[in-house]
């Protein structure tokens, strides 16, 4: 159960909420291309289906999202991660998690779900080999207990992917 | 500092200058907040509101929307008091990063309420990244056609092969298109195709699901219905209702009408190949798909009429609009562009019967654009 961890106890604060529901809205009248967010009454945790983009390594591959909101949101970023099978990709582990900076460090309030969806797609799209990351084994035995992938202290060195 | 030229001192109620409640505001300095507020360094907390108000703007973290908001020095881009505060906690030893292009030392300043230059320069940002989508676009639109191409070449060589679900018979969709649009460069329109499963489906998932024709279209349409909204009726977004209204005709809006017609000429297109179209089930995708459009390109029209923008000034916020990182992009394209509504035209004002009159009017709006555009002087419409 390392993929679905649960999600976060405390229920979202008010603007929380309320920034959400604007963005759930937006999403729907403008969805980011290749994405479509699947329908729940849960507002605390988006799954959202990814579909690779033409002409990279991923083409009509479907992957999902999933992404937790915490109480503060979004002064706090989302956790997000591919419930598995989770793609081949150097900065992707098997158990879902992600080692992509805007998810951690780089979050900014201003960014959005739609906005870092692009950007994962992105990182999808231009990754020229098909491969789990070197750690991947280790990373994941670790995280064997449940561990939300914001706990981990990500060491950011690939800027090209 | 000195005093501003142009800054609108104005007595702020007591209550304002305090937060509203939108946050739990650890550690702040209540004192120093209300003197920044009073001094008109800091915004007032008026309390923010759900819905678009004419004229006020929406503070991009909390969504909602402010009378006035502060500018970042970085990149000018606006947040409400509040969410500043959030953004910088008192005690914190790292200097804090842009919320929005993330250059360090983050510090904002309070400039009053937009005047109409700031808001005329807020629009050469967007119409930059309009531009910029467009761009995008007519490469993927000339990507799609080389596969079409391709596909092409390939399904004339099983012709016989006829897949059962699909009703119409199989006919080659360039030459049907050819057929019918004959006088329309053939060439962008071979990318709507006529197997009607694919339109549907490309509707749900392509963002724009329309070629650069159509997107320029709407972009002319709706410059000339913004020139007349140039009074500044900025008002809610009611995409909802303006969905509704297309499919219950008659819309209201000159954009409504107008996607709403090219919508029903679209299906009697298809209706003409394949006759057990769900033409209902695709209505309010497509529509949602041209509304998209709509307000892609909703952005569109610097006030020439007062032509002050000195380029330093353009050249500042362009810089900004680029150095938004690539995946702010559409957060930005989808927030900062709003559906207004001074669309209200009588629907009977003008409908384009064909698209051939359709294509004539969006090249008398846009011709009377360029015009516009390059004449210094005050614009006349009509």
């Amino acid at each position: 159960m390392t993929s679905s961890s649960a999600p976060p106890r405390k229920t979202l604060s008010k603007i929380a909420c309320n920034r959400l529901q604007k963005e759930l809205v937006e999403w729907q009248v403008n969805p980011p291309l290749g994405f479509k967010h699947k329908v729940t009454d849960n507002l605390q945790r988006w799954v959202i289906e990814v579909i690779g983009a033409e002409g990279t390594l991923y083409a009509d591959e479907t992957y999902q999202l999933q992404v937790d909101f915490p109480e503060h949101y979004p002064m706090e970023a989302p956790q997000v991660i591919f419930i598995p099978p989770a793609p081949l990709h150097p900065h992707i582990y098997s158990n879902g998690h992600i080692c992509l900076d805007i998810l951690y460090d780089s979050w900014s309030p201003a960014m959005t779900v739609s906005s870092v969806c692009i950007s994962i797609l992105s990182m999808l799209s231009s990754s020229t080999v098909k491969q789990r990351p070197e750690d991947n084994d280790r990373y994941v035995k670790n995280c064997k207990n449940g561990r939300s992938p914001k706990e981990t202290r990500w060491w950011f060195h690939d800027d090209k992917i | 500092m000195g005093n501003k030229i142009g800054k609108r001192r104005q007595a702020v109620e007591e209550k304002y200058t305090r937060p509203q409640g939108l946050y739990l505001h650890r550690d702040i300095d209540h004192r120093k907040l209300r003197k920044l507020i009073l001094d008109c360094k800091l915004a007032p907390c008026y309390p923010g509101n759900d819905e678009c108000i004419p004229n006020k703007e929406e503070c991009p973290i909390c969504f909602l929307y402010y009378p006035s908001l502060n500018r970042s020095r970085c990149c000018l881009k606006g947040i409400c008091t509040e969410c500043f505060l959030q953004m910088k906690p008192p005690h914190s030893t790292r200097p804090t990063q842009c919320p929005y292009c993330k250059t360090p030392n983050y510090a904002v300043e309070y400039r009053g309420e937009r005047t109409r230059e700031e808001r005329g320069l807020e629009q050469i940002e967007e119409q930059k990244v309009i531009e910029a989508q467009i761009r995008v676009r007519h490469q993927e639109i000339q990507d799609e056609q080389e596969r079409m191409k391709k596909r092409q070449e390939i399904r004339s060589s099983e012709v016989e092969h006829n897949d059962n679900i699909n009703t119409s018979p199989s006919v080659s969709s360039q030459a049907y298109l050819e057929q019918e649009f004959g006088f329309v460069s053939s060439q962008s329109l071979s990318t709507i195709p006529v197997d009607t499963r694919s339109l549907i489906r490309r509707s749900r998932e392509d963002h724009f699901d329309m070629d650069l024709e159509d997107l320029m279209i709407m972009e002319a349409i709706w410059l000339s219905i913004q020139e007349q909204d140039t009074h500044g009726n900025r008002s809610s977004p009611r995409l909802q209702d303006c969905r509704s209204a297309a499919k219950d005709s008659p819309p209201q809006g000159l954009a409504c009408t107008v996607a709403a017609l090219a919508e029903r000429q679209l299906a009697s297109h298809s209706n003409a190949l394949a006759t057990e179209r769900p033409t209902v089930d695709r209505h309010p995708s497509e529509y949602k798909a041209w509304l998209n459009a709509c307000e892609g390109s909703s952005t569109s029209v610097p006030p020439t009429d007062d032509g002050e923008c000195s380029i330093d000034n353009c050249s500042e916020v362009a810089e900004a609009g680029t150095s938004y990182a690539g995946s702010d992009i559409a957060f930005d394209m989808a927030r900062a562009v709003s559906l207004r509504d001074g669309v209200n035209m009588a629907s009977g004002h003008l409908l384009p019967e064909s698209f051939e009159e359709q294509m004539m009017l969006a090249m008398s709006v846009s011709l009377a654009e360029a015009r516009a555009r390059s004449s210094p002087q005050g614009v006349t419409w009509m």
